[in-house]
């Protein structure tokens, strides 16, 4: 449900009120800014949507843990997925006019807990898994018809975690974690001898594969799991490595539609502390500054995307959340705080709920 | 010596936990010290002096097979599944290099590829999976303890007591191998100089892998954490009866052998004494002072529940009492999971709650 009270002494009554497609997205300009998964102070679950300043808009009750959100204002509707292997989304109003519409996974199918919609606005697309034959497929929701499902289209891999929509508006890329998982196990990895990673650019039109980028050198065993892309349409990706914990190798690379795939050198003191683990990636408005996370090291790293280098690394306990804000990029973390990072002089704030992994910027 | 000496002391403390009194609240690093030096080493050394032994018993009869010789092998292979069941949740170090975990027991096999791997060498008589190097070189499913339940409790398993059994015996006596030497390289790997026990056990800001105390504790306590939901997700869930599905006692570990739930014994009281005896739980201010009991009445419940459970998994999931045992270990690994990944985490002051707890 929503919280209406907090909706509604942050926006004005009589401005919710109304719900005309320009107010709408007025009211997404001037109010809401952030939105993202959180746990609460109880131990519940929900997603929390905040203004520019930080201030709670809107909070949305899930039934449980969330973990990305992804909003149209085409659409005007958001939608958090369920955190892997949930079976639900939820679908808000970002404007409080109406209440959530729940959506849940067709039978023999999870959510991976990412999506995105088309340009238009008019269909969802989700990652989710047809976990018994350990394939990833993209589910197609008619946005236009109470979000249902239109059918699926292979990613031509396990395990696929974020999914994102190229600038060109047709391509989705997917991330391929390559990580074989099954509700019968609940979170157990079911191939980590033999998994098999990729990125793959699908045209969302009818579902051709477009490419498929895999890194190659014995790096099998790197989940390729979030993504961000840069100015120049370069998919920039995070891993998390699988093999022997006393292996450090790289983790941070980008993909792009021209068949490159590269990861960058960061120095070994940023690789050691990153522990393995990228949780999030965000690029800057400009899309010239990549950031990641990893919430295993609490560490944050900017990468100048041109130069391939870091240009900043900040520690941030837990912190994984992250989105462009201003000329740097806001992070959130597993411990209710939200900071500015970089150039961005936001003043550090603290909630009583904890972010989620992932923080949207609308 | 030394180490003969920490096994006969692990031996004698096995059963002790219950009965300990409470220390006063201890430091982390006398925490950090407990957990590698009371549990974790000689849960290493009891799994590497048992598999010595199972690897001796397997070359025995495969040297002069008989009934007996088949049933010592088995009986070794017992112990082996008892002692690893108190090193499987210790998912750090040595154990999650060079891909040992799923060498020493690829679980759960899903789409049963290991079944499948082993008959296929079986059927083919696969010399190459005879020899250490071979068999190393093959499919992780093929190296461990699912496959050397196969040979010798499996289809055919009885050809071990006489000549007939030649080949299988000889896949078998490979596979205690393999389970032997990387056994070895566990308790090599925590007596490493410089290694992971003494990173764990101080840990300090230069080290890749344990940069403060408080990311050591973490790494204790997410043991339990995740332990408690693997336990549950990996040993319980999947061939019990639910709302959706009927029960499939076949999908258990280790259900040839019928040491599916002394398994999940040992996986309990292995965690339990992770808890106990590294003194994690009392390492916390006043007011949670209560919570080392609390976890401990989790794992009691649990080993009561344990004690109810005395068919074999096919006729337990049958029967209406240890059916409901089963269910009630269900909940109990979901409270323990819960109790320690949050709570105890909580008051520790760990990290280990929400964005950092287990990945995604």
């Amino acid at each position: 449900m929503w919280q209406r009270r907090a909706f509604l002494q942050a926006a004005g009554a009589g401005f919710a009120a109304s719900l005309m497609p320009g107010q709408s997205l007025a009211l997404e300009r001037t109010a809401l800014v952030f939105a993202s998964a959180v746990q609460t102070a109880k131990g519940r679950y929900g997603a929390v949507l905040l203004g520019e300043a930080g201030e709670l808009i809107a909070s949305i009750d899930l039934p449980d843990r969330g973990h990305d959100v992804t909003i149209s204002r085409a659409a005007g509707r958001g939608v958090v997925f369920a955190r892997q292997p949930g079976t639900f989304a939820v679908v808000f109003d970002p404007a409080g006019q109406e209440a959530p519409l729940t959506l849940t996974s067709v039978t023999g199918r999870h959510f991976f807990g990412h999506g995105v919609f088309s340009p238009d606005g008019r269909l969802l697309y989700a990652t989710e898994s047809d976990f018994d034959a350990a394939q990833g497929v993209v589910g197609i929701y008619d946005a236009t018809d109470g979000y249902r499902r239109l059918g699926e289209f292979p990613t031509h891999g396990t395990g696929p975690h974020e999914m994102l929509l190229m600038p060109d508006g047709v391509t989705l890329v997917v991330a391929n974690g390559g990580i074989e998982t099954h509700p019968d196990y609940g979170r157990s990895e079911l191939n980590i001898e033999t998994m098999d990673p990729s990125v793959v650019f699908i045209d969302r039109r009818d579902g051709a594969l477009v490419g498929q980028l895999r890194l190659d050198g014995g790096l099998h065993q790197l989940s390729i799991r979030h993504m961000a892309i840069d100015a120049r349409s370069r998919v920039w990706f995070g891993c998390q490595y699988k093999g022997a914990p006393s292996q450090s190798p790289q983790l941070v690379g980008y993909a792009s539609m021209d068949g490159v795939i590269k990861l960058i050198d960061l120095p070994s003191d940023t690789l050691r502390d990153l522990r393995n683990y990228v949780g999030s990636v965000a690029a800057s408005a400009d899309g010239n500054t990549i950031a990641i996370s990893s919430p295993e090291g609490d560490l944050l790293v900017a990468i100048d995307a041109d130069a391939g280098q870091p240009r900043l690394v900040q520690t941030l306990r837990s912190g994984c959340g992250l989105a462009a804000d201003g000329a740097g990029f806001v992070a959130s973390s597993g411990m209710g705080e939200l900071i500015g990072v970089g150039e961005n002089e936001r003043a550090p704030q603290h909630y009583d709920f904890q972010f989620d992994n992932h923080m949207l910027r609308v | 010596m030394r180490i003969l000496l920490i096994a006969v002391m692990m031996l004698a403390l096995g059963g002790g936990v219950q009965g300990q009194s409470l220390p006063k609240p201890m430091a982390a690093e006398a925490v950090l010290r407990a957990a590698v030096v009371d549990v974790i080493r000689p849960s290493v050394i009891r799994f590497d002096a048992v598999s010595r032994g199972l690897k001796s018993a397997v070359g025995s009869l495969c040297a002069e097979p008989d009934a007996g010789g088949l049933a010592i092998a088995r009986q070794e292979f017992g112990q082996v599944v008892v002692a690893y069941g108190k090193v499987d949740f210790l998912r750090l170090g040595p154990l999650m290099e060079d891909n040992r975990a799923d060498r020493l027991f690829f679980w759960p096999d899903r789409r049963g590829i290991g079944l499948k791997q082993v008959q296929a060498i079986l059927a083919e008589q696969d010399a190459l999976a005879t020899d250490l190097a071979g068999l190393k070189a093959k499919s992780v499913a093929v190296q461990g303890l699912g496959a050397l339940e196969f040979v010798l409790f499996g289809t055919g398993s009885e050809s071990l007591s006489g000549a007939e059994g030649a080949f299988r015996c000889a896949y078998g006596s490979a596979i205690a191998a393999n389970i032997a030497e990387i056994a070895k390289a566990l308790v090599a790997g925590w007596y490493l100089p410089n290694g992971v026990a003494d990173r764990l056990q101080a840990p300090r800001a230069e080290y890749a892998d344990y940069r403060s105390n408080i990311e050591a504790l973490e790494e204790i306590v997410g043991l339990v954490a995740h332990g408690s939901e693997a336990l549950r997700d990996k040993h319980l869930k999947p061939f019990m009866a639910s709302a959706e599905k009927a029960a499939a006692p076949k999908l258990a570990a280790f259900w040839r052998s019928g040491l599916t739930m002394d398994f999940v014994r040992a996986n309990i009281e292995g965690m339990r004494a992770l808890v106990a005896l590294s003194g994690v739980a009392r390492a916390v201010g006043e007011k949670d002072q209560g919570l080392d009991n609390t976890i401990d009445f989790e794992f009691r419940n649990a080993i009561r529940a344990l004690d109810l459970v005395t068919l074999p998994v096919a006729e337990a999931v049958a029967d209406d009492k240890q059916a409901k045992a089963l269910d009630y270990l269900v909940l109990v690994t979901g409270s323990l999971q819960g109790i320690v990944g949050e709570q105890l985490s909580a008051a520790l002051g760990l990290s280990v709650g929400f964005s950092a707890l287990d990945g995604d």
